[in-house]
């Protein structure tokens, strides 16, 4: 069983749309049905949406594995509706944590730093190879999702002990904290860089501790105040 | 440029944000690239993006939790400071435009989550009319862009505006890059640092280190 191109390309577009509608009590759950039809054919849509509707959420880019695995299910006509509810409910969470940690925690910070570092020193070559590089990352997974999520079907949960997430986030935390320290590159050898010191302390301390992130920002606010004022 | 069209602009880019393909377009880094492009000065942009990018690097939207929108602080910023610079100097320019996009990015969450319950209403409808589903799921694009120009266009506005007096406090590129350094070190080394990336983080400090000085 293949997926045509044209189903690919389908379920692509509309899970670049996936959180378009995200909402409290139903999180992407519209997104999630539209992305569904669109590869399973408005011929299923109304047992799709009568049957699958409620609390979706999950890491957006990993939604094509989901999604790839579940028109899988729909094409073979083999699983009831429950059974690709059950399938959801524990494939929506195990890639959600898994792809917070690789691209929210690991890859984007990184190569966010990277792009700051290179553009502060050289100009636009920064956050032109941000964007390069974290399309790549990006496109790969929504684009490979859809196929390894239908060509393995409900066993595509086993792809995230494999090296594309495991190995890809340990590089780039290794990466991140090389970029960390070359964040001292933007330091200029003057007495008044000192206070990058204290300041940075303090607002270590204020993220060990977990001060919320309205409170930090308020702390800049405060301190660019202080500082024009004095 | 006119002040519609930079809050149009913004708000077509903070789509990105969630609401269309999230593709990193919509980061501080790249919009003050973009913004900096369309005044004609890349490089003050991409610096002040930089600066912005740091503050906001930890802000992770995992879950139900809605951070500040640093997003929207990045367009603010650097939108607001060629704004400001038409009619003030670079000191007081610099000073005002990280204040507003800082002001900026927490009505921005707050204005998140509004948009987020107005879609709430969406997905009642949808519940109702199932037959709903494209218009009630589309219509959530037009809720992120009037969010979006709802944010951007009073603080446009009030930046084309504002001639502020010399005795109005002001602060330097320098000490910009000092607040910027200090939280961004902070963001990375929170996120990144363990006791296995200790050596990593180590060779970076050297080199960055022989960098400054050098």
């Amino acid at each position: 069983m293949r997926l045509s191109l044209g189903r690919l390309l389908k379920i692509f577009w509309q899970s670049l749309f996936i959180q378009t509608s995200w909402s409290f009590p139903s999180m992407q759950s519209m997104g999630f049905l539209s992305d569904l039809i669109a590869g399973v054919g408005e011929g299923k849509r109304e047992e799709i949406v009568r049957t699958q509707k409620g609390l979706f959420n999950t890491h957006p880019y990993m939604v094509s594995y989901i999604v790839g695995a579940a028109v899988r299910a729909y094409d073979e006509g083999r699983a009831s509706p429950q059974e690709i509810k059950k399938f959801l409910a524990v494939a929506q969470t195990s890639f959600a944590s898994a792809g917070d940690l690789l691209f929210w925690r690991t890859l984007r910070p990184a190569l966010l730093l990277l792009a700051v570092i290179i553009g502060v020193h050289y100009g636009i070559a920064g956050p032109l190879i941000f964007l390069i590089v974290y399309n790549i990352f990006h496109l790969f997974h929504r684009v490979k999702g859809i196929s390894d999520g239908y060509n393995l079907g409900w066993d595509v949960i086993y792809l995230l002990k494999t090296r594309r997430f495991k190995l890809v986030r340990e590089v780039f935390e290794a990466a991140g904290a090389v970029l960390s320290g070359l964040l001292l590159s933007l330091v200029a050898v003057n007495i008044q860089y000192l206070l990058v010191i204290p300041l940075m302390s303090l607002f270590m301390i204020m993220l060990t501790r977990r001060y919320s992130a309205v409170l930090i920002i308020i702390s800049v606010f405060l301190l660019v105040l202080i500082i024009g004022l004095v | 440029m006119n002040v519609i069209l930079l809050s149009l602009l913004g708000a077509l880019i903070i789509l990105d944000k969630y609401a269309l393909g999230e593709f990193g377009i919509s980061q501080p880094i790249m919009t003050g690239t973009i913004i900096g492009a369309i005044f004609g000065d890349v490089l003050f942009g991409i610096f002040l993006g930089a600066m912005v990018q740091l503050v906001f690097l930890g802000g992770l939207p995992i879950g139900r939790d809605i951070p500040p929108d640093g997003q929207a602080a990045g367009i603010i910023t650097v939108g607001s400071y060629f704004l400001l610079r038409s009619g003030n100097s670079l000191g007081h320019s610099l000073f005002l435009a990280p204040l507003l996009g800082l002001a900026g990015g927490i009505i921005g969450g707050v204005l998140e989550v509004s948009a987020r319950r107005f879609n709430e209403k969406l997905y009642v409808r949808f519940m109702d009319h199932e037959e709903c589903l494209y218009i009630c799921h589309t219509t959530g694009l037009a809720t992120a862009f009037i969010r979006g120009l709802c944010l951007f266009l009073p603080l446009f506005v009030l930046s084309a505006l504002l001639v502020v007096p010399d005795a109005c406090p002001q602060i330097t590129k320098d000490t910009l890059t000092i607040i910027g350094i200090s939280i961004g070190l902070a963001n990375s080394l929170y996120l990144f640092v363990k006791v296995k990336t200790m050596f990593y983080l180590f060779i970076g400090g050297i080199c960055g280190l022989v960098l400054a000085v050098f």
